[in-house]
C-alpha cells in the first residue's frame, strides 16, 4: 500500500513536497485554506481539499489522523503553524513534520514534540555557502553534527588508477559510498549524450574514470580539509 | 571569369566540411570516453567553423561529462545562440543553471 502524507499549507515549499511526493507515488492529502492553491495542485495529488488546518473537526473528516505523516508548510503565520501541530498532536498524527522561518518558531514546534522540523532557506544557504568555499565540492550535506556527505570530481591524476589510489580512508577518515560515473551514447537524433550511473558501495580495485564523481561519507571537521587540499 | 568568390565559397565549404568530420571524430572519442582527446578536436573544429551549432554542443557535452560546469555552460550557451532550437542545448543549460531536472 502507498504511503500517505498529509501537506498543510501550500506555498513554494508545501507545494514541491507534494509535488515530489507524488512523483514517488505516494498518496498525497494536499491542503490550503486559498482555493487558488487548491486549484494549482488539484490535478497533481490524490486529495485536494480547501479546509481551515486548525479546525480539528474539519481535519478528522478527512482522514488526517490516519495519514503516516503530516508536513505542516505554513512559516509566514507562525500562530496558524504552531495550532495546527498542536491539533494534529491531540488528533495524534504519527508523525509531523514542520516548517520553521526563526529560531524561536523552530523551537516552539521542537517543545509541540514534532519529529523533525526544518529550517527550508537556512539549509539551502548553508549547503550554496558550503559549496562557494569550498569549488572542488559539488554536493555538501550534514547528516549529523559530526558527518557529512560531500560529492568531490575525480582529479587527473587519478584516472585509470584503482580507487584506494585516492586514499579517501587514510587521509580523510572517509569512505566513498558511491561512484558517479557518466555513460556516454548516441541519441536516436544523432547528437552526443550521457547518462549517469551511481556506482554503490564500490570494489576498493574499481578503476577510476574520467568525469568521476565520489560521493564520501565522512566526519564533517576531515572532510572540510578538501576544501583546501 | 569569377575568379575570387567562388574560390573563398569553396575554401569556406572546406573548412566545413572539415570541422564536421572533426566533430564526427570528437563524437567517436567521447563516446570512447577519451575526454581530452574529444576537447582537443572540438575546439580544433570550432576555430575552422566558429558557427557550427554542433561543434559547440558536443565540447558543451564534453566539458560537462568532465564536470567542467563553466566551460560547458559557455559551450551550450553559444549553441543556442547559433541555434536556438539545437536539441538538448536548452536541457543541459537549465540543468547546469540549477533551474531543470537533475
Amino acid at each position: 500500500m502507498a504511503r500517505q502524507f498529509a501537506v498543510i499549507g501550500l506555498g513554494r515549499f508545501g507545494y514541491h513536497v507534494a509535488q515530489t511526493l507524488t512523483q514517488h507515488r505516494c498518496e498525497v492529502m494536499a491542503i490550503d485554506n486559498d482555493e487558488e492553491k487548491i486549484q494549482s495542485v488539484a490535478d497533481l495529488v490524490t486529495h485536494a481539499v480547501q479546509l481551515d488546518a486548525t479546525d480539528e473537526k474539519a481535519l478528522r473528516a478527512i482522514g488526517v489522523q490516519d495519514v503516516d505523516a503530516a508536513i505542516v508548510s505554513i512559516g509566514e503565520n507562525i500562530e496558524a503553524s504552531i495550532l495546527i501541530v498542536m491539533t494534529l498532536k491531540e488528533m495524534g498524527v504519527r508523525e509531523i513534520i514542520a516548517k520553521a522561518v526563526t529560531p524561536i518558531h523552530g523551537k516552539i514546534l521542537r517543545n509541540l514534540g514534532v519529529s523533525r522540523v526544518v529550517f527550508p532557506e537556512r539549509e539551502v544557504a548553508i549547503r550554496l555557502a558550503n559549496g562557494l568555499v569550498a569549488p572542488s565540492i559539488l554536493e555538501y550535506l550534514d547528516i549529523s553534527p559530526d558527518y557529512s556527505i560531500v560529492e568531490i570530481p575525480a582529479t587527473e591524476r587519478l584516472v585509470g588508477k584503482p580507487l584506494t589510489e585516492g586514499r579517501f580512508q587514510s587521509q580523510y577518515g572517509a569512505t566513498v559510498i558511491a561512484i558517479r560515473r557518466k555513460v556516454p551514447y548516441i541519441t536516436e537524433a544523432g547528437e552526443s549524450e550521457f547518462s549517469e550511473e551511481m556506482r554503490i558501495s564500490p570494489s576498493p580495485d574499481e578503476a577510476i574514470e574520467e568525469g568521476d564523481i565520489f560521493v564520501l561519507l565522512g566526519p564533517k571537521k576531515r572532510l572540510e580539509q578538501l576544501q583546501t587540499s | 571569369m569569377e575568379p575570387s568568390q567562388p574560390r573563398t565559397g569553396s575554401a569556406s565549404k572546406d573548412r566545413a566540411r572539415e570541422a564536421a568530420e572533426l566533430v564526427e571524430m570528437g563524437e567517436f572519442y567521447f563516446i570512447n570516453q577519451k575526454l581530452g582527446e574529444a576537447i582537443k578536436v572540438l575546439k580544433k573544429a570550432i576555430s575552422l567553423d566558429p558557427k557550427s551549432a554542433k561543434a559547440h554542443y558536443n565540447l558543451g557535452i564534453v566539458y560537462e561529462a568532465k564536470n567542467l560546469k563553466e566551460e560547458a555552460k559557455t559551450m551550450f550557451e553559444k549553441t543556442l545562440q547559433l541555434d536556438p532550437g539545437f536539441p538538448g542545448a536548452q536541457q543541459h543549460l537549465d540543468r547546469l543553471i540549477g533551474i531543470g531536472e537533475k
